[in-house]
Parts: C-alpha cells; sequence; structure tokens
C-alpha cells in the first residue's frame, strides 16, 4: 500500500473479482438477520419514547419547552439522513475506498505541476 | 474505477498550486490567528493570577476577570481556532477538489469581516455588551454580520466542492458538514434564546449551543483537516476510508443531542438528559473508531513522530482527543456529574480538547504550511523543539492539575464543608495552573520567535535574489 498506484490497480482487481455469489448471499443473511435483531428493538424503543414525548408536549404550554431541542435535533438529523440517501444513490459508497488514492495522486500531482 | 473518479483524477494534470491556493490569504489568517491566541493565552493568564489574589490590573473594571474570562473564551474559539481553520481551509479545499475557492476578492473580503466581528466582540464584551450565552458572548448587533460571515464562508468554500465530479474524500465529507452545522448552530444559540424561547427551554438550546459550537464547527474541521494533511505528510492514504465515512456519519448522528449534558439534574425533561448522555456515551464508539484509523495508518512508520514535528502534534493531539472523550463518556453520567459539576474538573476538560487537541492540531498544520510558504525550511529546528514540549508538557500540567482539583472540590461540596475551606486547598493547584499556563505561553512566544526567524530569512534571500 505504499504506492497509491500499485495499490489501486491492486485493489481494481480485487473489486472487478469480488466476493463468490454464496459469500454474498450469506452476507446478507447476516445483514438482514442482524438488521432485524437491532431494528425492532430499536423501534418500540423510539415509539415508546416518541409518545412519552407526545405526552408531555401535550401537558400545557409548559410541557411544550421539551419539544424545542428534539425539533432542532430531528430537523439536522432529517437533513443528514436525506444527504445519506443521496449520497447512497449517487454512488458514493460503491467503492468506498478509491478515494483516499485518488487525494494522494492528485497532492502528488499538484507538487510536480509546480 | 467510475468514469467519474476517473475525470476527478484527470483534472490534477491541468492544475498547479498557484492557480488554486492562494498562499497570501492563508499566511494573513494564520499571523492574525496567532495574535488573537497569543491575547487569549494573556486573558487566561489574567484570570489565573485573579484566582491566586495576584491580578495585575486589580480594581480596573474594564479589564476586570469576568470580562477577561470571556475574552479568553471568545479570542480563542473565534479569533484562533476559526482564523486557523480558514486559513487551512484555504490551503486544503482548493488542493483537494482541483477547484479555486468561489471567489477570491470574497475570500479576503471575509477575512476583514470576520476580524471585525471578533475585534468587536471583545469591545464589546470589555464595555458590558455580552449576550447572556456562554460562548457566545458576542453582543446581539454582532449576531447578524456573524451569521452573513459564516453564509458567505459557506458559499465561498461549498461552490468547488459542488463543482467536484465523482466520490469524495472523507476530508470534504467533514468540511461540508461543518459549513451547514456552524451556520445553524450559531443561528440556533444566538438567535432563539435573545428571541423566542426563554426558561429552561433556552438553557437547554444554550447546552446545545456550547456542546455543538465544538462538535460541529471545531471537531469535524480539525477531523476533515487530520484526514488531509496525515496522510499527505506519511505520503501513503489513509488505513481505511471505509470507516473514516462510519466515523463521519456517527458524528452527524449521535453528536446533536449531546448538548444537553450540561444541564444535568435540571428541570429539563429526564428523557432528554437521558438521550444526551446515551448520545455522548456512543459517540466515545464513533471516536474509537477514528483513532483506530489513525493509528492503523500509523502503524510501520511510527518513527516519524520523532522526526516529523507536524506528525507529533498531530498524534499528540489525538491522543488528548481519545483521552478527553473517553473522559467524557465517563463525565456525563449522573453519579459524576454529582461530584464535578461547576467544579474546576470541568475547566480542565475544556483546556484539554481546545488546546490540547484543536490547538496543537492548527499549529501542527502551520508548522508544515509557513515552511512551504515561505519556500525554506524553519530557522530553528530547537524553537520547534521547544514549542511542542511546552505547549504538550503545559497542557497536560493545567488539565491534570485542574481534574484532580475537581474530584476534591466536588468531595468537599458533597460533604457540605464551608465554600472557603474550598477555595483554600483550591490555592496550591491555582499555583500550579499558572505556571502551566506561562509554559503554554512560552511554548507559543517560542513558536512566533521562529516565525520571525524564517520570514527575515527568507526576506532576505528574496532581496539577495532580487
Amino acid at each position: 500500500m505504499s504506492h497509491p498506484k500499485m495499490s489501486n490497480s491492486a485493489e481494481a482487481v480485487a473489486v472487478s473479482s469480488g466476493p463468490s455469489r454464496g459469500g454474498r448471499s450469506a452476507a446478507w443473511t447476516v445483514t438482514i438477520v442482524l438488521g432485524i435483531l437491532i431494528l425492532i428493538p430499536s423501534m418500540l424503543g423510539f415509539v415508546m419514547k416518541f409518545r412519552e414525548l407526545m405526552a408531555i408536549t401535550e401537558g400545557g404550554t409548559e410541557g411544550g419547552f421539551a419539544i424545542t431541542p428534539v425539533i432542532n435535533y430531528l430537523l439536522a438529523s432529517s437533513g443528514f439522513f436525506l444527504l445519506l440517501v443521496w449520497a447512497a444513490l449517487n454512488g458514493m459508497f460503491r467503492d468506498l475506498e478509491r478515494p483516499k488514492y485518488l487525494m494522494l495522486e492528485n497532492e502528488q500531482e499538484l507538487d510536480r505541476n509546480d | 474505477m467510475s468514469a467519474a473518479s476517473i475525470s476527478t483524477g484527470a483534472h490534477a494534470e491541468a492544475h498547479t498550486h498557484h492557480d488554486l491556493v492562494d498562499e497570501k490569504i492563508v499566511r494573513w489568517y494564520f499571523i492574525t490567528a496567532l495574535i488573537f491566541l497569543g491575547t487569549s493565552m494573556v486573558a487566561g493568564i489574567l484570570m489565573a493570577m485573579q484566582l491566586i489574589r495576584h491580578n495585575p490590573l486589580n480594581g480596573i473594571e474594564i479589564f476586570s476577570a469576568g470580562r477577561w474570562r470571556m475574552i479568553h473564551t471568545n479570542a480563542v474559539a473565534y479569533g484562533f481556532l476559526a482564523n486557523g481553520f480558514l486559513g487551512c481551509l484555504h490551503w486544503s479545499i482548493p488542493r483537494l477538489t482541483l477547484q479555486p475557492v468561489f471567489n477570491k476578492h470574497l475570500s479576503w473580503l471575509i477575512y476583514g469581516a470576520w476580524q471585525f466581528v471578533v475585534g468587536a466582540t471583545a469591545v464589546g464584551i470589555l464595555f458590558g455588551e455580552a449576550q447572556a450565552l456562554e460562548w457566545g458572548e458576542t453582543p446581539v448587533w454582532i449576531d447578524p454580520v456573524a451569521q452573513l460571515g459564516l453564509l458567505l464562508v459557506a458559499i465561498n468554500f461549498m461552490t468547488p466542492i459542488a463543482r467536484m465530479k465523482g466520490p469524495m474524500y472523507v476530508t470534504l465529507w467533514y468540511f461540508m458538514a461543518a459549513f451547514v452545522w456552524t451556520f445553524l448552530t450559531y443561528a440556533m444559540g444566538n438567535f432563539m434564546p435573545q428571541y423566542y424561547v426563554g426558561g429552561t427551554s433556552a438553557g437547554a438550546v444554550g447546552g446545545l449551543f456550547i456542546h455543538d459550537l465544538v462538535g460541529l464547527f471545531v471537531t469535524p474541521l480539525g477531523w476533515g483537516l487530520m484526514y488531509y494533511f496525515v496522510p499527505i505528510i506519511l505520503k501513503k492514504p489513509i488505513w481505511s476510508h471505509g470507516l473514516s465515512l462510519v466515523g463521519f456519519w456517527g458524528l452527524a448522528f449521535f453528536y446533536p443531542l449531546q448538548g444537553i449534558h450540561h444541564f444535568l439534574y435540571t428541570p429539563i425533561p429526564m428523557f432528554l438528559q437521558y438521550g444526551a448522555v446515551v448520545s455522548t456515551i456512543a459517540v466515545e464508539l464513533v471516536v474509537t473508531t477514528v483513532v483506530i484509523n489513525f493509528f492503523g495508518t500509523l502503524w510501520g512508520n511510527a518513527g516519524v513522530v520523532k522526526t516529523n514535528i507536524p506528525i507529533r502534534f498531530f498524534y499528540t493531539g489525538m491522543i488528548y482527543y481519545f483521552l478527553t472523550c473517553l473522559q467524557c463518556s465517563f463525565q456525563v453520567t449522573l453519579t459524576f456529574q454529582k461530584i464535578i459539576h461547576f467544579s474546576d474538573w470541568v475547566v480542565g476538560h475544556a483546556h484539554m480538547v481546545m488546546f490540547g487537541v484543536f490547538s496543537m492540531w492548527i499549529m501542527g498544520m502551520m508548522i508544515h504550511l509557513f515552511p512551504r510558504m515561505l519556500n525554506r525550511p524553519w530557522a530553528s529546528q530547537n524553537l520547534l523543539e521547544w514549542h511542542y514540549w511546552l505547549s504538550t508538557i503545559g497542557v497536560g500540567f493545567m488539565a491534570g492539575d485542574l481534574i484532580l482539583l475537581g474530584v476534591f472540590q466536588g468531595w468537599s461540596w458533597a460533604a457540605l464543608e464551608p465554600w472557603d475551606a474550598s477555595v483554600d486547598f483550591s490555592y496550591p493547584f491555582w499555583v500550579l495552573r499558572v505556571i502551566a499556563g506561562l509554559a503554554m505561553f512560552g511554548g507559543l512566544l517560542a513558536f512566533a520567535q521562529n516565525i520571525r526567524l524564517t520570514m527575515q530569512a527568507a526576506a532576505k534571500e528574496k532581496a539577495v535574489r532580487a
């Protein structure tokens, strides 16, 4: 990994061959199982807490203040969630390691041009 | 390799550094940043002298310790860190995107406007115009100018990022987020409690502001720059770009709710307090992935830390960062808060992160960039060593001293001992703090002298060549 260009070609070969079909389906199965195991309890917890929050906010004008930081957080996070979806749809995570080599190549190129 | 990434790679051949980077503005930002750091440190030392009852300006109202304390915190955040980061951004973004900033004249306008904001804030604070918001004491009449300045910064730097094609390097993810977050954080903290919400709700927003200023302004810029400078100095890519993105998205989703941990045991609903505690502990896991990534990158080249001073500054900062975050994941628990709240523990923690991490990183970047911009090596290697050791040992002593003192103070208060008793036993710790602060200031003076000597030598060389 000392020379970026060499590493790039090595990585390109690795990427083009990729894991076997069986390996891919096993990876998908593990991802889905883990996803269900993590997501279901998390969602249940979230719904319960959200109901608590609603109960507080409905408790008169004094209770309404609790929602300010939550709305701040949800606004910020929903923006980043949309950015994450946009990035995934635009292939930003397709070749995860490529940008680190490109960055170094460009740096070296700029230094050479100077 | 995707078509988009091929096109990005090919662009470098058509560019030169001087087409992309305005070195003059980088130099100006750095020098200005160091002047503000000096001001902030003098203010900090004056405040520390007040605590040991040796304030040389005692009795002069505009130089009273409470005002100097605000000068100290504001000068370091908006004067030193912001200027230091802006200088580094003017170097790194054009080189990473292979696009110049949106407008070079706008860059100079922002430079001037930002110095006006920081200068006016200092004057406002000294004359009693401070806004009632911790770390956001910028007078209310400055806030719209600062907000506009942040918008212009975002436009100037987001344009080259938007023009870039292909998958982005992690540094640019951090930068992009920082421009949006800083703008929103500043607006939330400076306008919401002032005009829209009051009471406990304003307290909660103030807590979010203080911590988001660290986590959503300073942290993404700091780490983004580390992801840029460490690989180019080591001449090897970051260990795992995928892991670096885990760090970025983890920060994006876990950090924004943390700030309320500043207000545990208050009337803020407990679910918000617990949310802040859990997200703070979650961030420690994210931080661990980031630190592993950087130490994985260093693996096999550890000797560089001895020979390359910028790398030494960077990795020292990373160790301090890991310690700070580890400490944070404990101190935000309700059990710890019972003891350490309002004590000097918090002050020690703040110095460890602001000086031990981000100031060390900015100084490391300056040490790397000044010789490149001046086209000659540092005038004195010894002064660089003095700078590093005085800064590292100074901040280590200061943080350790205050953290330990915080525990003693907390136990004393919990035991319902008289307040005076805690002041009396704090005295030797506060003396040690002055000594540590003077050591850190000595490090800065060594750095300033080295810059002066190097610039003089560069000017002499230029004159001889002419």
